[in-house]
């Protein structure tokens, strides 16, 4: 979108978007959000919260979806309790993110990030960091592991890292968790 | 008061200390006792909702049904978790259709009332009372700068003001340190986008030590495994975003309540700390008595005229 291309609002046509545009649509544009969000500060959006409120009202699903702002969101809930309209803002771009994925739009490394995380709460029953982090890395930046190596040193020194996960007795029935809500979903 | 006590991931690995600082704390104070739910399963953090809306109150619903059976309210010490679950607490306890569809997808475990969800802070704070903690050893010349983050007053916390909270505060003071007033306390650190932009959540991370440091702090205090993780760990990468050192050692709150109750050192992880705490306590909280100079009063200086050097 260029800025001076002329916007005409459209209508959101994905069912996913249209309960996420009512839930923004009482936003009056203050920008109280811009301010309070940190990762507008340091330069991580690429649309200020703001903006998204305002691209949601008027339709703009597409830019919206492929925006970097809707991944780098911190989920830090500082526009949440500011907003003098009671917008969830920060679970707005988590409703966001779902659809992003679910309409196919390309795949940030948040994307991979996410569902790493979760494969391993579902396969292990708890988190255990260290796959967490060898998957991330193989699957985003293989390259990257040679700048890991003093984090990696610097953990194992002070005994921080752990080298087998931990197994919770009720794992089968956290998976089952998991299996439920996919037949539903389906 | 007893609580169930839900440990979370990060305190058995990254943040072994916290957990072991706590419970060294609880197992001193009469008043606050915590029972482990052993069979404990992840919160889901920040990403399960991204695989199914339901599935981080499912989550939580499975830990918060087990400390349902043990009948006590729930203490969860990472604010992620604690922020998850107090959240599942609420909206399950309003929502009886939602408790009913999340019930359907346990198989074992059925929750009826959630219990309440407490930060560690909270409970020390509220329930036991600062005037109540047994300081033996009260942490002279410590200029603590409590920092809360995100997830403990946001965005339900409901114990402290979500932009000026003061609990830690009131601790810190009661420990015998100084709490130290600074304008972050409350900024995110970027712990939940590291691996995913580690630039940004350093700038963050960086500004608030840097703020921490212009306000005269010499340590700071934490109540989260990733705010702990970030800016001790990355201590040395946030340095090089700023060009300058901090030398900042980053505590958590229990292990200065260890300190200042003078329990044995080797129970509260202090090893684990990669920015070493150990000159920074032999200068302040070990130095004889008499080495630390009361803080003096500082006069303006005069003013200089123009041309003056």
């Amino acid at each position: 979108m260029s800025q001076h291309e002329a916007i005409r609002p459209r209508h959101a046509t994905s069912p996913e978007v249209v309960p996420i545009v009512e839930a923004v649509s009482l936003c009056y544009q203050c920008g109280t959000c811009s301010g309070a969000c940190p990762v507008t500060a340091a330069g991580g959006m690429d649309y200020t919260p703001r903006a998204i409120m305002r691209m949601l009202q008027m339709g703009l699903e597409e830019e919206v979806l492929s925006s970097q702002t809707i991944w780098t969101c911190a989920s830090c809930y500082h526009c949440v309790v500011r907003c003098p309209r009671d917008i969830e803002i920060a679970d707005v771009m988590t409703q966001l993110r779902n659809a992003a994925l679910k309409l196919g739009y390309k795949a940030r490394s948040g994307k991979v990030y996410n569902e790493g995380f979760m494969d391993i709460v579902r396969f292990h029953g708890r988190m255990w960091e260290p796959r967490l982090v060898v998957q991330y890395n193989l699957l985003t930046n293989p390259l990257n592991f040679l700048g890991l190596t003093p984090v990696a040193i610097k953990m194992l020194a002070k005994r921080k890292l752990r080298f087998l996960p931990d197994h919770p007795a009720g794992r089968p029935e956290i998976r089952g968790i998991f299996e439920r809500l996919e037949e539903g979903a389906e | 008061m007893k609580y169930a006590y839900f440990p979370g991931c990060s305190q058995e690995a990254s943040a072994e200390e916290y957990n072991r600082s706590l419970k060294a704390v609880a197992r001193r104070l009469d008043t606050m006792e915590l029972a482990e739910i052993e069979d404990w399963n992840c919160c889901g953090a920040t990403p399960a909702a991204t695989v199914h809306p339901l599935l981080p109150h499912a989550l939580a619903a499975r830990n918060l049904a087990i400390a349902e059976e043990m009948g006590m309210e729930m203490v969860a010490p990472c604010a992620a978790c604690y922020k998850n679950m107090n959240k599942a607490s609420h909206v399950l306890g309003d929502d009886p259709e939602m408790l009913e569809q999340v019930n359907a997808t346990l198989n074992g475990h059925q929750l009826g009332q959630p219990p309440r969800v407490r930060h560690p802070l909270d409970v020390v704070v509220n329930d036991v009372g600062v005037d109540n903690i047994p300081v033996a050893k009260p942490l002279r010349g410590l200029k603590v700068a409590s920092y809360y983050g995100c997830l403990i007053t946001r965005p339900e916390g409901g114990f402290d003001d979500p932009e000026y909270p003061v609990t830690m505060d009131r601790l810190m003071e009661a420990l015998g340190a100084e709490a130290v007033d600074w304008a972050y306390k409350t900024k995110c650190c970027g712990g939940a986008i590291y691996m995913t932009t580690e630039d940004i959540s350093f700038t963050l991370s960086a500004d608030v030590l840097a703020h921490a440091k212009a306000a005269g702090a010499n340590a700071v205090a934490v109540g989260c495994p990733f705010c702990q993780l970030l800016l001790d760990l990355y201590q040395d990468k946030l340095e090089a975003v700023r060009h300058t050192t901090f030398d900042m050692p980053i505590f958590f709150f229990s292990q200065l309540m260890g300190l200042a109750m003078d329990l044995d050192r080797a129970e509260l992880g202090l090893e684990k700390l990669v920015v070493s705490p150990y000159r920074l306590l032999q200068e302040t909280v070990d130095a004889p008595e008499g080495a630390i100079e009361a803080p003096k009063k500082q006069r303006p200086s005069k003013p200089k005229r123009w041309g003056e050097a």
